[in-house]
């Protein structure tokens, strides 16, 4: 943005009539928060009152009185609160005023205060109409109370909010009620989840309304910890879902997958067409291709090679694709319609496929599969080569140039998908990559003198997930800021990258990364006297946690299989030889085994292997202690250290 | 005339005055480098491009032309600009999407125009041209006063040339399109040429660590077309016809040729204080028949128009609704160090910083004290007030912050600032700086932001206006304290002493604030890898006057019996392990912000019956002119007791490039004596 001067850029004054509020009656006053709630919490939500009115099919409006007790600097983020909008979702209202401690009025928003901003690229988006509406009103000096006031309008009643007050670690909560109105006409569907024992819904029936209600008191604050499920599978929650539900025009029922899947379908049925010219680009491409396996990969190597992904996202846009024309003459889209167009590149080259709708992203727990609804943030292909699910499935990342053919790694693997089929949806898994594709192997040569300095080379494949991070590195910047990546995050003292190169392996069985590193390592292992002391695994340790302070709270999850093979091969100078090599460990648990070895080697050097296997679980809390055991006696391991004595001669 | 504008080039970020030429041509009328819809085919083969190889893009040619014409009865600038792109690789597809930001504010505005684009793609050998299509194009709302101009090209692929050219017009004079030649893709060819008509002076600015390539300045003209507006009775507003005037320009041409891709490093200020530039400047107007009007000139009538500016000055006086905190503020400390303070305090209680540095306070300080919020200019602003208020003299201080850019002190450019807090001259001559906007900073330190070498005091009095050296007093100070006992298993125990001071106490309390004290000690845990550590106390948290202390007692029992010698490195487990210069080399200075002194003594206590094989050497390392040193030493002068020191002290807040090999050299010998191995064997013979 340009520096302007500001001589042009003074506002006109606005009068003064604002006047200050009288003092009414104090609220929320500090002191009125149970201690155990204080414990461990950085912010209080004082009220959390939503409501939600189902008008019809196509309409609800949800109504949120929200107040916040800031505790402490940490908790300051609650102090200010965003309303996303766009084209189907309204703003009826945003209001907020602050407290003291006391609960005095400190100052009421003003609408002037409320800043309007748009999203920008921010969520990937090229374009998009979802705006924000936010108000600050962080205060020089805590605690202090914030109470926000909004309503929302919605036209797309695809998607019913959810309720789930303890959204952040360090918040407790003092109270929360949700109330749902809704026609009989309409009946609510929802889901209530990690509610404490004794919480019951209050169903009633009013002539033509039913209204639901539930409430949720004193809950103290959560600590989001280690390998732990994400907040929002711990916390109280009710999710609510339509059963009928309308659209711009477009009516649906989401209850069952079936019929959820059966309005996508139909939402984007009859936007396949491609031009004459395109389809006979892929007569062309397919006319000698043995088998509908051969014709796909030339379709999605067309793909990557002709169209990038640039997300439109305005109104219905959001979920009705583009149609495969528009993708055929500007050569981009977004998720749903490069899938859509990628479908009809197929159908052309005489291969039936579905789009699937799936929750993408390396950190997001699977589908719940037993409460249909709208749980979806993108789309890939799913090209059934004989049964859907079955392993023989090709399953098709259409927004990436780069992606192997046939792979859905960390972003879209080892899930449940929707598949949209004319008969309507159907959950499906998607592929699913374990400890034997999960792969790091690891070659390092430790070259030393005798004055301590040392020069290294490490190749290193990684496949499968372990391969996900090193693949975007290397298509998605340019070889000097790989370089640099690759150097920022290097754990060594000091060094110089000699040597730095990237590549792909054939995607055969699972796609991976080569890392080549060429490292100088000046003053690397200086002698203590006689002797010099070298960590063999220069590349690899993986730290032990902190201990365990109070207990326990979260489930233990490992979110991902793998592999790790190193080996290292140490080659001594002149006048030394080793003195001291660490004795082997190893050991097997339900968290992964680990083993690592140290030999002498009749040619002088001597070589480090280890072998660890990290396993993907879910265990109870009471499995945690256990875990860190597991990493501590890795840690322990990892940093074992090589003696070598300088020789007499 | 000519030389009142003069082209100044900073040349090594020294500035110095180099001539300007005059070409026989015309700087405006030479032939373009570029003809929009015009490629040449051998741009779309591979072969120029095989240097390239590191890059996601290059640009071929970026070629903008500004020039002045008249709207209704005044002038507005008209930037025409065509970038040609070339697309070497998938993660260069980003360079086919493109943003311009466009500013508006009261009826005043930037707009866009005569928007377009090709993709050209090389298909059997023919090229293949797409256009850009109006639906992939859009004109963003994304704030009140912003507008965002996007487009993105169709058909990008690997080995595409796109093209787009547009026209972008301002009203706001003042701010004359800018250029930069330097992007982070590599540049071929960058060109921009300006006409302006002789009635405005501009200060041109080049920055760059070498001169143009081609740098033309000629005499032009321009007819500029003005509506005569009625301004009063019947018919105000209507067009009481139109009116050509004639006017000499000032025609410049600039040429870059192969511009590297710039990449930033830690340690510097922004990018802009790097990158090859050019910046205009407003500094006069000069109208037929009317007197000449001089915007900026010197500082003395750069004080003066800030001082009767509405927004500035205007703020600047009395403060009734502070009336009563600061009231009994001048009988109470009658010390004005200490009264500062004070006022400092009520300041900051009053109104929070939101995070927004200016220098104008746009609305009056009551809205901001209404709100309990406001920028860093209502927030000194009304501290300034509140002093004066207070009996204190002090007086607004101008300055750019790190993000914002350095400043001249050769030109006297207002809009090179962006910052101002109060200074406050005291007795013994010294200067005491004080800002609000940090709570976690002691009054008279100044944020780390602010720190970026001078500003500049602003005084009605012009004998008062000066330059004030804004080289922090603090530093950035970090002391450990160890005492380690070691047991003949190999175990350890003991207990630690840590201080942060200066800017690095602000930084650890910044953090803590953010965090809670529960995640910042969880934070210390974690840097002590498989170390028990049952009490862990924090010190002079809510006092920003003094160091924050931290105080932990460690146990790490022995992870077996130990055969033979024990071998241990008692300070890297303290130390910061890596070095923060991770490249070989470096194009910029190292702007630390401030001065360092890192110290580290750990009294070890050896198990009974053991002593140590061998006392590692001490060490000093010195960095040339005074630059720093790295002091290290293990002695053991009590039977059984070791005592090692690490001491890092880097005086200076900036080093120059040139220093960098010895800096990162100096923090190798540091990390190597650091992780030095005491050898600790049985006393022989026992």
């Amino acid at each position: 943005m340009k520096a302007l001067l500001p001589l042009l850029a003074a506002l006109p004054l606005s009068s003064f009539l604002y006047l200050s509020p009288s003092a009414p009656a104090p609220k929320y006053a500090v002191a009125d928060i149970p201690a155990a709630l204080r414990e461990g919490a950085h912010a209080v939500l004082r009220a959390d009152d939503e409501v939600v009115t189902i008008k019809s099919a196509g309409r609800l409006v949800h109504t949120v009185h929200r107040v916040v007790t800031i505790l402490d600097a940490a908790g300051d983020d609650f102090g200010r609160h965003s309303v996303g909008y766009d084209a189907l979702n309204a703003v009826s209202y945003l209001r907020g005023a602050v407290y003291d401690a006391d609960g005095r009025l400190l100052h009421q928003l003003r609408p002037a205060e409320v800043r309007d901003q748009g999203m920008g690229d921010t969520g990937g988006s090229f374009m998009t109409d979802v705006r924000v509406r936010y108000a600050d009103l962080r205060q020089p000096q805590g605690p202090y109370t914030v109470e926000f006031d909004y309503e929302i309008v919605s036209d797309n009643t695809l998607f019913y909010p959810d309720w789930q007050p303890q959204e952040e670690e360090g918040l407790a909560v003092q109270s929360a009620t949700l109330r749902v109105n809704t026609p009989t006409a309409l009946p609510l569907r929802y889901q209530e989840r990690q509610l404490p024992a004794g919480t019951t819904v209050a169903h009633t029936t009013a002539g033509s309304q039913e209204t639901y209600q539930w409430q949720l008191a004193n809950l103290p604050a959560v600590d989001d910890e280690e390998v732990a499920p994400p907040l929002a599978y711990s916390t109280p929650a009710v999710v609510l879902a339509p059963a009928a539900f309308e659209v711009q025009g477009h009516k649906g029922t989401a209850a069952s997958w079936q019929s959820f899947g059966q309005w996508n379908y139909e939402l984007n049925a009859g936007r396949d067409q491609l031009p004459p010219a395109t389809l006979a680009k892929v007569a062309a491409l397919v006319k000698d291709a043995p088998d509908a396996r051969t014709r796909a990969q030339r379709i999605y190597s067309m793909l990557q090679g002709s169209t990038r992904y640039i997300s439109v996202q305005l109104g219905l846009g959001g979920w009705q694709t583009f149609p495969a024309s528009s993708v055929a003459s500007n050569g981009y889209g977004d998720c749903k319609a490069l899938s859509n167009y990628t479908k009809a590149l197929l159908a052309a080259a005489g291969v039936p496929s579905y789009v699937a709708l799936v929750g993408a992203g390396s950190d997001r727990p699977d589908l719940r599969a037993d409460f249909p609804s709208s749980q979806f943030n993108h789309a890939v292909l799913c090209v059934p080569m004989a049964q859907a699910g079955r392993p023989d499935t090709l399953w098709l990342e259409c927004t990436s140039q780069t992606n192997p053919f046939g792979y859905m790694g960390s972003f879209t693997g080892n899930r449940h998908a929707l598949l949209l089929t004319p008969q309507g949806g159907q959950v499906v898994a998607t592929p699913r990559y374990g400890a034997a594709e999960n792969r790091q192997v690891r070659r390092v040569d430790l070259f030393l003198d005798a004055v301590g300095g040392a020069t290294a080379t490490a190749r290193t494949l990684r496949t499968g997930q372990e391969h996900d991070f090193y693949s975007q590195l290397l298509h998605e910047l340019g070889p000097a800021e790989q370089k640099k990546y690759v150097t920022d995050r290097l754990r060594l003292p000091t060094f110089t990258l000699t040597k730095f190169n990237l590549a792909a392996t054939p995607a055969t069985p699972t796609p991976g990364v080569v890392e080549t590193l060429g490292l100088s390592l000046p003053g690397f292992a200086v002698p203590s006297g006689k002797r010099v002391f070298i960590n063999a695994n220069l590349l690899s340790r993986l730290p032990a946690l902190p201990a365990q302070i109070g207990e326990r709270q979260a489930a233990v999850w490992l979110p991902r299989a793998s592999l790790h093979a190193d080996t290292v091969r140490l080659h001594l100078p002149a006048g030394f030889r080793a003195e001291t090599l660490p004795a082997a460990v190893q050991f097997s648990t339900d968290y992964g085994t680990y083993a690592c070895q140290y030999q002498s080697l009749p040619d002088g050097t001597v070589q480090y292997t280890r072998h660890l296997e990290l396993k993907r679980a879910q265990m109870p809390r009471t499995a945690y202690a256990g875990y860190l055991d597991f990493r501590r006696k890795i840690s322990i391991a990892d940093k074992a250290q090589v003696v070598l004595l300088k020789t007499e001669s | 005339m000519q030389a009142s504008l003069l082209l100044r080039l900073w040349w090594r970020s020294l500035p110095a005055l180099l001539g300007c030429w005059l070409a026989t041509g015309t700087a405006w009328a030479q032939s373009e480098p570029i003809k929009y819809g015009q490629i040449d085919k051998q741009d779309l083969t591979a072969a120029p491009f095989v240097a390239d190889s590191a890059a996601a893009a290059v640009v071929l040619c970026d070629f903008g032309r500004s020039r002045m014409r008249g709207k209704r009865d005044g002038l507005e600038v008209v930037f025409e600009r065509v970038t040609r792109i070339k697309i070497l690789k998938k993660s260069g597809y980003e360079e086919a999407t493109v943003e311009i930001p466009l500013y508006h504010r009261e009826g005043n505005s930037e707009k866009v125009s005569n928007l377009r684009g090709f993709t050209y793609n090389l298909v059997n050998g023919s090229v293949e041209k797409t256009k850009l299509e109006p639906g992939g194009a859009f004109l963003e709302k994304r704030t009140a006063n912003i507008n965002v101009q996007k487009f993105t090209l169709p058909n990008v692929r690997e080995g595409s040339v796109i093209e787009y050219a547009y026209t972008l017009t301002s009203d706001f004079l003042f701010n004359f399109q800018d250029w930069t030649f330097q992007r982070d893709i590599p540049v071929r060819w960058s060109e921009y040429r300006s006409s302006i008509p002789t009635f405005y002076k501009y200060n041109i600015i080049y920055q760059g660590n070498r001169p143009p390539d081609v740098n033309l300045m000629s005499v032009g003209s321009v007819s500029l077309l003005l509506d005569r507006t009625v301004q009063g009775g019947i018919g105000t507003g209507q067009t009481a016809g139109n009116m050509t005037i004639g006017a000499t320009t000032e025609d410049h041409q600039w040429v870059l040729k192969n511009v590297p891709a710039f990449q930033p490093e830690p340690y510097m200020t922004t990018a802009r204080d790097y990158t090859a530039r050019l910046d205009f400047e407003l500094t006069g107007e000069q109208w037929p028949d009317v007197p000449y009007r001089d915007l900026t000139g010197t500082w003395d009538k750069i004080n003066e128009r800030l001082l009767g500016m509405e927004d500035f000055g205007g703020r600047i006086g009395r403060v009734g609704f502070l009336q009563d905190q600061l009231q009994d503020l001048s009988t109470q400390y009658p010390d004005i160090e200490a009264r500062a303070a004070a006022v400092r305090q009520v300041v900051m209680a009053a109104v929070r910083y939101d995070g927004h540095d200016r220098l104008y306070a746009l609305e009056p300080l009551r809205k901001a004290f209404d709100a309990h919020r406001g920028s860093s200019a209502d927030v000194n602003l009304l501290l300034l007030s509140a002093l004066q208020q207070a009996g204190i003299t002090a007086h607004p201080l101008l300055l750019s912050t790190r993000a914002h850019g350095r400043v001249s002190k050769e030109y006297p450019l207002l809009d090179r600032y962006n910052y101002v807090l109060a200074l406050v001259p005291l007795a013994d001559g010294k200067d005491l700086l004080v800002d609000a906007t940090e709570p976690l900073l002691p009054c008279g330190v100044l944020p780390e932001r602010c720190l970026n070498r001078v500003g500049r005091l602003v005084s009605k009095s012009p004998a008062q206006s000066r330059w004030v050296d804004l080289a922090p007093s603090q530093r950035h100070v970090h002391f450990q304290q160890v005492h380690m006992a070691l047991d003949a298993q190999g175990g350890l125990s003991g207990k630690v002493h840590e201080e942060f001071g200066g800017y690095a106490a602000a930084d650890a309390r910044t953090e803590l604030a953010a965090q809670g004290e529960k995640k910042y000690l969880a934070g210390v845990r974690q840097r002590h890898e498989g170390w028990a550590l049952p009490t862990l106390a924090l010190g002079q948290v809510d006092n920003p006057t003094k160091p924050l202390t931290l105080d932990y007692e460690f146990r790490q029992p022995a992870t077996g019996p130990a055969a033979g010698p024990i071998y241990l490195s008692p300070l890297s487990e303290f130390g910061t392990g890596q070095n923060p210069f991770r490249r070989e080399s470096r194009a910029f200075a190292v702007d630390f912000g401030a001065a360092q002194d890192e110290m580290l003594i750990v009294n070890l206590t050896l198990p009974e019956g053991y002593e140590l094989a061998e006392i590692p050497k001490a060490a000093v390392v010195d960095l040339p002119r005074e630059g720093g040193r790295f002091r290290y030493s293990v002695t053991n002068t009590l039977p059984g007791v070791v005592q090692l020191t690490s001491r890092l002290t880097l005086p200076n807040a900036v080093y120059p490039a040139e220093d960098y090999a010895n800096l990162r050299e100096l923090y190798r010998l540091l990390l190597a004596r650091q992780s030095d191995k005491l050898v600790i064997q049985k006393k022989a013979g026992r």
